[in-house]
């Protein structure tokens, strides 16, 4: 042992080290720039949309129900939260039930299999989505344009993201706490629901709230389903159009008014800040469960 | 590590029995009566085998000490007497593991309750992210062995009590369970294991990873409990085992090479293998 322990001899700076130092230089030269282009471009963006938005931002906003290309915002908030929302509670039954077995139960092909479609779901343009539940349901179904369509094509686009989230996290959950809770006597079953579900919470959470974050900044799926409205949801679930707040911002910054625009800059500073909101929540939801285990 | 500080092989074991602690049963074969044997066993990992014909037994209050190099199989033959192995996919088991006469693997036993009369230790303390209180009602919970509060709270404190942790825990049982020192952790997850009332305790090297004063407590707990329950005990530690077990059984390899009263394998084993693994040949 005490061989190895020799003084090492350090060689001096020579040419070596000078291109050591050199490709040091070169690779954060390198990151620096790419940091600089990408950060200038989402600083930019936002610094767009916080100006133009907010100084279109007002209280009738809030109050008021669109008339036209002018008016308020009160119905796409209520559409986009109403169609984000009830794209969560359709996606999330089968979504978390597939993130636990694929977890906890399966091993073998079939979840492989399942892991691949749920892959190639997100890989979906979301337009096909839309597409696809406006022939189906909007079409076939007699739907019609309505609040159900819109939240089903949520619920396809967010539904892998659920699962595949929530097989994350019931995986991180340490192996050796389950292990406790079945040398206990625990079932199957109630492993999952007692140590697996509660301590993947959070991670769960998380991939719930990026489903929504997905959810809230949709266009192409909804332009096909929900279709627009002018009007608060009167609570039908077919048959009846329903506004959302990407709509304004695709459909109304091309229109040659000042309201319009401002409009539309408004919706896009309010989609932003929801999207934002939900990233710093689940931010913070992972970092705390990271710390609890 | 240098071996000229072991005894040379012709004296017997180098481990030291005065350092025996008190209670230990001066680690004479004074069990009661058999409540494990194990005939034949053998264990698979998909087509590797680790365990070859195992033969074994387990006594009423004793201590059963199993050593033996690392890979050797000890802790699989561990797991293999609670039906722990079961949920590792691939693995298969062959032989007879009889709990009070019944085969534990044959058709219509109930594992859960099969879990819940062999309790578990595990080498890293596991303690659930709850409180130290629901870390000992869980068991209580899955088993249906508790409904009222004041039931809840008794046991928990008898637990805690067995488990030598009541007195450091009692004002703060509804605070976090990882908010405990690590010795503290795995008397808690002693006190859990023994709140649903286990006959036969299993102990996957549970000191392994305390320090020495701690590892004491354990040590000296595992010989409190004796006196209620049958304890198996994995150790890498031969000084452990000595110190705190009846009989001792000693692995290679997948094979059980001789399983002897303490005293007897330590200071004059029948086997030629057992010798130089006590003496520090190898290991």
């Amino acid at each position: 042992m005490a061989a190895a322990l020799a003084p090492i001899s350090f060689p001096h700076p020579g040419r070596r080290a000078l291109r050591r130092r050199l490709a040091d230089f070169l690779g954060w030269g390198l990151c620096g720039l790419a940091f600089l282009l990408l950060g200038s471009a989402t600083v930019w963006i936002l610094v767009v949309i916080f100006l133009r938005g907010m100084s279109a931002l007002h209280l009738n906003l809030l109050t008021q129900v669109t008339q036209g290309t002018a008016g308020g915002l009160l119905n796409a908030i209520e559409g986009t939260l109403v169609l984000a929302l009830g794209g969560i509670l359709l996606a999330l039954p089968p979504g978390l039930a597939t993130g636990i077995y694929l977890a906890e139960y399966d091993r073998g092909r079939l979840a492989s299999i399942i892991r691949f479609l749920a892959d190639v779901l997100v890989g979906v343009p979301s337009i096909v989505v839309g597409y696809f539940v406006y022939v189906a349901m909007v079409i076939a179904f007699g739907w019609g344009f309505s609040m159900a369509a819109g939240s089903v094509a949520l619920a396809i686009i967010g539904l892998p993201y659920i699962c595949r989230t929530s097989e994350m996290a019931i995986r991180q959950v340490p192996r050796s706490l389950r292990d406790a809770a079945f040398a206990l006597g625990a079932s199957d079953a109630r492993v999952t629901f007692t140590i697996s579900l509660p301590i993947a919470l959070p991670g769960i959470t998380t991939g719930i709230l990026l489903a929504l974050a997905i959810g809230v900044g949709e266009t192409a799926p909804l332009i096909y389903t929900a279709d627009w409205s002018n009007y608060l949801w009167t609570g039908h679930l077919t048959k009846e159009p329903i506004g959302y707040l990407t709509y304004v911002i695709y459909a109304f910054i091309t229109q040659p008014f000042e309201s319009a625009h401002a409009l539309a800059y408004a919706a896009a500073l309010l989609v932003t800040l929801f999207v934002l909101i939900i990233g710093v929540i689940s931010r913070m939801l992972l970092v705390r469960s990271s710390r609890a285990l | 590590m240098p071996n000229a500080t072991r005894n040379p092989p012709e004296t017997g074991g180098g481990i030291d029995f005065g350092a025996a602690l008190p209670g230990a049963s001066g680690n004479e074969t004074a069990a009661g009566r058999e409540r494990i044997a194990v005939r034949n066993l053998n264990f698979y990992y998909g087509s590797h085998q680790v365990l070859f014909e195992v033969q074994e037994t387990v006594h009423e209050h004793e201590i059963l000490a199993l050593i033996g190099p690392s890979g050797c199989g000890k802790s699989t033959f561990l797991r293999c007497l609670n039906r722990m192995n079961d949920t590792i996919p691939g693995s298969r088991l062959e032989g007879e593991v009889a709990l009070d006469g019944r085969n534990i693997y044959g058709p219509g036993v109930d594992v859960i309750a099969l879990r819940r009369r062999v309790g578990m230790i595990f080498q890293r303390s596991n303690p659930f992210p709850f409180t130290i209180a629901a870390n000992v009602a869980y068991g209580l919970k899955v088993n249906g062995l508790a409904r009222r509060r004041s039931e809840f709270e008794a046991v928990i404190e008898r637990s805690l009590r067995a488990a030598g942790l009541w007195d450091e825990v009692k004002d703060r049982l509804d605070k976090p369970a990882l908010s405990l020192s690590g010795g503290q952790q795995q008397r808690l997850c002693i006190a859990r294991a023994l709140a649903v009332e286990p006959e036969i305790l299993l102990m996957d090297e549970p000191a392994s990873a305390l320090d020495p004063i701690t590892t004491t407590r354990i040590e000296e707990l595992a010989i409190e409990l004796k006196a209620r329950y049958s304890i198996v005990i994995v150790t890498h530690n031969l000084q452990q085992a000595a110190r705190i077990s009846d009989r001792t059984s000693f692995f290679l390899m997948g094979r059980v090479v001789e399983t002897d009263a303490t005293r007897k394998l330590f200071t004059n084993p029948s086997r030629q293998e057992t010798e130089d693994y006590i003496t520090g040949r190898f290991g």
